[in-house]
């Protein structure tokens, strides 16, 4: 079981992904909706795996993503996006992201990324 | 879709009653069966390779069929088959409204006659419309002067709501507006070398069917809840929409907007009515330039 941070700016995406670990026996510490709030969380609770949308205001989620390594260069962070980013995608492996999840949620696909993780 | 296209002239045209007519989509219901379902019960395919595909439907603008042939589970002659036992959607209506009694097959085939020419549909147009596909009876539903990626753009969004949302969907003719006021809206632009908009509006409560199935979840209110839940339908379209256009031109998606207050949007915007669960949505989108509010 694992302690999951949710950053996403959209309510609809977080109540599904929670919906979808919970199921599954992990345990989501805190939500936020956006990058900032989503680095400040990190911080103050630092949980096991983030979970991280890239397209957010206020801070998106690449940003976001620096400053957590810049803070834990061991931080484990699934980025989160709909399907046609692959620039940003590239950026994020660049910038130390672990895995990828698309939106819609596929069920099985994350499940099986927080276990390898 | 041609069976709601067909089915809503009939009761307009006084052929059929309301009654009459959900009758008939009852009967099309019983007997539709889903390809997954005939794959497997012919043994072509697991029922874990039938799940397997119905999970990747909702991330990838592909049909069951193309799929599954893409995964090695079917050829492209199998598909052909089961597409055959699956049954044509036109001729199932034909069928379902002949067997209740309601109509005989002349009555309906003159019907369509009639319907192909209170449209200005040409035989070929008809010929669209009786295949029950999407991509081929769309595309008569919308303005002749729109760019082949603002089409796609929309055909995207139509393909996604049927593989999520509804498969009974169907459309009204489109039409190009350079002013709308609105209820309400969600949305999402597109940055980069082509700017473009999508924008899913309606009036009273009508974006709910949409909102409460791609949430999973019963909304009661046009708010910042059920349109947040559109905006992330949007976003789904338009991540599809991004990749299929990358190759030709850079994309970058924008955060998603709403609002449920009342707004006006002008600039040269395309118009789409479509019926999601029966209740009646305007597809807005904008190519070459955002929607301005």
């Amino acid at each position: 079981m694992s302690r999951i941070l949710i950053v996403d700016d959209s309510r609809t995406s977080r109540k599904i992904l929670r919906g979808l670990l919970e199921e599954a026996g992990h345990e989501v510490i805190a939500e936020a909706e956006n990058g900032e709030e989503g680095v400040n969380k990190y911080i103050e609770l630092k949980p096991d795996v983030t979970t991280l949308d890239i397209t957010m205001p206020v801070m998106d989620g690449l940003e976001a993503l620096v400053k957590i390594r810049e803070f834990d260069n061991k931080a484990k962070v699934i980025m989160v996006t709909a399907a046609g980013q692959q620039n940003k995608m590239v950026e994020a492996i660049k910038n130390g992201a672990s895995e990828f999840v698309t939106k819609p949620f596929e069920k099985e696909n994350i499940l099986k990324i927080i276990e390898k993780m | 879709m041609i069976s709601h296209l067909l089915g809503s002239y009939l009761v307009k045209e006084g052929k059929l009653t309301e009654a009459q007519l959900e009758t008939v989509y009852e009967t099309m219901r019983k007997v539709r069966v889903k390809l997954g379902l005939i794959a497997v019960s012919e043994r072509l395919m697991t029922v874990e390779q039938s799940d397997e595909i119905n999970r990747l439907q909702a991330i990838m603008d592909k049909r069951f069929g193309d799929i599954a042939v893409e995964k090695g589970y079917l050829t492209d002659e199998q598909v052909t088959r089961l597409l055959g036992l699956q049954g044509n959607q036109y001729l199932s209506f034909v069928q379902a409204v002949v067997d209740n009694d309601f109509l005989s097959v002349e009555e309906v085939t003159l019907a369509l006659n009639d319907y192909q020419k209170a449209n200005g549909f040409t035989l070929t147009d008809v010929e669209a419309l009786k295949s029950g596909e999407s991509d081929r009876i769309v595309p008569l539903f919308l303005p002749q002067n729109i760019t082949e990626y603002q089409s796609e753009h929309i055909l995207m969004a139509i393909r996604t709501l049927i593989r999520l949302i509804d498969s009974e969907i169907y459309v009204e003719k489109g039409i190009i507006s350079d002013y709308l006021e609105l209820d309400y809206f969600a949305l999402q632009s597109l940055d980069g070398d082509n700017k473009a908009t999508l924008a899913i509006s309606g009036e009273g409560k009508n974006i709910l069917p949409l909102a409460s199935a791609f949430a999973g979840e019963d909304f009661d209110n046009v708010d910042a809840d059920s349109l947040d839940s559109v905006c992330e339908f949007i976003n789904c379209v338009n991540g599809m929409f991004a990749t299929k256009v990358n190759q030709s031109f850079s994309t970058d998606m924008l955060p998603p907007e709403y609002s449920d207050k009342a707004v006006k949007f002008t600039g040269k915007m395309l118009v789409l009515p479509v019926f999601v669960k029966g209740s009646k949505i305007n597809l807005v989108s904008t190519f070459g330039d955002f929607i301005n509010k």
